[in-house]
């Protein structure tokens, strides 16, 4: 009897504090690619989510409660997303995720958002048109990204554009919108060529753009390796065509050196926006991370407003119950680096796009602003 | 806002009508012209042969196939970084890159490849793990990250009323001073001839006093300092990160497994099928010129095991 009564006291302590645990501190899920094709990046993201989250718990937190970051590598595919997000759902029992991804790893993950009923906010641009009623997006999609650039060449006087891509959803679902766009704006599609992932190889691709009489050219390759190779072999060539490149963040164009002048670049954040708030950030930043600061970008900055986002939605619900957060999320604003930003039109947020143009030194001055660009029709049904 | 430079010069431009022809009228799906094309060729071979030259100078002799292969070829551009990090000459990199692919490639034979001579799929397991932790130390010292190297040349030239890309031209002609090097070292040299001995009899050869362990060596030297030797030519072409050589590994492997011993033969074997990605590239898909190589190499095994190395 009284070893029974003992037990059920530890038992009861136990519940007791690890239920203390819980209600201690919010927890976010990060799975994000710390290995793979993601690997360059994910550090930058991880590091403005923990900004974000030493600046809110500095402040008093949210609720009262401190927020904890944790972080789960889901490898930049589908079967390493499974695993994170399974773990980070089901055994560290995270109240939300919030995470830049790959759009196979985004995919693998949602049925498990379902199953264990969390908000999810995806902080990657990406081809567009993924909708659960869990998943909230405040980063661009074709609809928002292309047209900038599309409009700033013609203007230019460009009429016959040649489109450059990996072979891969992303790529080709970029060129495939830039395609329609273009032709809906009078232009003309001369020529649209791909390469595998893994090519290196842009031999023949430079020749028919050569012989093609293109007076604009549009690339959207994978991230990092194929677009320097790509770029490097367009120099050697000698084309100077007035060149858009959909797939290149400034980090890489940094890396990329003198062939990297005068690409145009869109985005919804460069670093050289001109906002208190964006001073203030790239800051907070420098001061946090010093000489181990990976440079702010398009998919970094992101993931940071997001957990304000998420923070501002929390604090309107007055709980963390992921029905009271989903029912307020497109109610809530942030104003942070890329302006005001508010996942009010369909789980997606109209965004200010930036054309940027990629200087001699490798750093990025903006030349055209974009703003509140509209989403689109991404989900009807939501 | 940048000039389109290319609207000038190259020939095949000037026959287009007047820039105020409607847009109507502009051919569609034009190709590139026979000169074009045929430098694309040219030059898409030396790229290849310069790729896998190293590979074939220590299969040819060893008859070892050097799966690190894609590692040196990594650690010879990062000479190029640090050749630039250094603010050196960018031409440096070539002898920086030959002497330590060289030294690197010594110490694997002695620790390495030494022992695995007489069992050759465990020579590939080896030297393809051997990759994969030079592919990691690489990461680890230098980070994931793309970096940047400066370009050996840059701009185009005039070829034949073709605006070409000049470093595909120096290139060519690299390819030419490798195999014409290697060929004199072969046929012309005292290494050279007793290299031969040991691929035609090795038994014969030691018994006859050759030292054939440091011939050995030296041709591993030499192979794995070609290879970094690549690496360098490679920057101006492809990104330089802890995997690029990932991508060139298998194409040198086909070529070599289809030349076998001979320089003459690789030569061919790359103008074969490096014309016919380009070809394939051109007229049918790159998606399909990408795997073009590999097919073919195949194909010609399937038909002739010994592959080219008969030519």
């Amino acid at each position: 009897m009284k070893i029974s009564t003992l037990l059920a006291t530890v038992a009861g302590v136990m519940l007791a504090s690890s239920a203390f645990a819980a209600e201690d501190s919010i927890r976010i899920g990060v799975p994000v690619g710390l290995s793979g094709a993601n690997s360059v990046v994910a550090p930058s993201v991880v590091q403005s989510a923990e900004l974000a989250v030493e600046e809110i718990n500095a402040a008093g937190g949210v609720l009262g409660r401190q927020l904890e970051l944790v972080i789960a590598d889901d490898a930049s595919g589908a079967a390493g997303a499974q695993k994170a997000f399974d773990s980070l759902v089901f055994q560290k029992e995270v109240d939300v995720l919030i995470s830049m991804e790959t759009s196979a790893a985004r995919n693998a993950g949602l049925p498990i958002v379902s199953r264990g009923q969390v908000p999810y906010i995806y902080t990657s641009f990406y081809e567009g048109r993924s909708c659960n009623p869990n998943l909230f997006v405040d980063a661009w999609v074709p609809e928002q990204q292309v047209p900038p650039v599309v409009d700033y060449l013609s203007a230019d006087g460009a009429k016959k554009f040649f489109l450059i891509g990996s072979d891969y959803a992303f790529g080709r679902g970029m060129l495939e919108f830039a395609r329609s766009y273009v032709e809906s704006t009078g232009g003309e599609i001369v020529g649209e060529e791909y390469l595998p992932m893994d090519g290196s190889d842009w031999t023949a691709i430079i020749s028919k753009l050569k012989a093609s009489g293109a007076d604009a050219l549009i690339t959207s390759t994978a991230g990092g390796a194929p677009n320097v190779t790509l770029t490097k072999q367009l120099r050697g060539s000698g084309v100077e065509l007035p060149y858009a490149n959909l797939a290149v963040d400034e980090g890489t164009a940094k890396n990329m050196g003198a062939d990297a002048a005068g690409i145009l670049i869109s985005a919804s954040y460069v670093t050289g926006i001109e906002s208190t708030e964006n001073k203030a950030f790239l800051e907070a930043m420098k001061a946090k991370f010093g000489d181990d600061l990976r440079t702010p970008n398009d998919l970094s900055v992101p993931q940071y407003e997001a957990v304000y986002l998420y923070k501002a939605a929390v604090e309107k619900a007055g709980s963390t119950d992921t029905k009271a957060v989903l029912d307020v999320l497109d109610e809530v604003s942030y104003t942070g680096p890329r302006g005001r930003i508010q996942m009010s039109k369909q789980h997606h947020a109209p965004l200010t796009m930036y054309l940027g143009q990629v200087q001699e030194d490798g750093s990025v001055k903006v030349v055209g602003t974009f703003k509140d660009v509209d989403p689109g029709e991404q989900c009807p049904e939501l | 806002m940048l000039i389109p430079a290319n609207s000038a010069p190259s020939s095949e431009l000037k026959a287009r009508p007047g820039p105020f022809v409607p847009a109507v009228i502009s051919i569609r799906n034009r190709e590139p012209t026979a000169m074009t094309l045929l430098l694309d060729i040219v030059t898409t071979a030396a790229i290849l042969f310069i790729v896998s030259a190293g590979l074939l100078a220590i299969f040819g002799v060893l008859e070892i196939v050097n799966f690190a292969h894609g590692a040196w070829l990594t650690v010879g551009a990062y000479c190029a970084v640090v050749t630039g990090g250094l603010g050196l000459n960018p031409w440096l990199a070539l002898p920086l890159a030959f002497v330590t692919g060289a030294v690197l490639g010594g110490v694997t034979e002695r620790l390495i490849v030494r022992p695995l001579y007489a069992r050759p799929l465990d020579a590939i397991l080896a030297t393809w793990g051997l990759g994969i932790v030079i592919g990691q130390l690489i990461t680890l010292w230098f980070g994931r990250d793309v970096q940047f190297t400066e370009n050996l040349l840059s701009g185009t030239i005039h070829v034949f009323g073709a605006n070409y890309s000049l470093y595909r031209i120096f290139a060519l002609a690299a390819a030419a001073v490798i195999g014409l090097g290697f060929a004199f070292l072969m046929e012309g040299t005292r290494l050279g001839l007793s290299a031969r001995a040991i691929i035609m009899n090795e038994p014969l050869a030691r018994a006859l006093g050759l030292d054939t362990s440091k011939i050995r060596l030296v041709t591993f030297m030499i192979g794995t300092g070609l290879t970094a030797l690549a690496g360098v030519l490679l920057t101006p072409l492809t990104s330089v990160d802890p995997t690029m050589g990932v991508a060139w590994l298998i194409g040198s492997f086909m070529l070599v497994m289809v030349a076998g011993s001979s320089f003459g033969a690789l030569a061919i074997a790359c103008l074969v099928f490096g014309g016919a990605q380009v070809l394939v590239s051109t007229f049918i898909s790159p998606i399909l010129g990408g795997i073009t190589v590999a097919v073919l190499s195949a194909l010609v095994l399937r038909i002739s095991s010994k592959g080219f190395a008969r030519v």
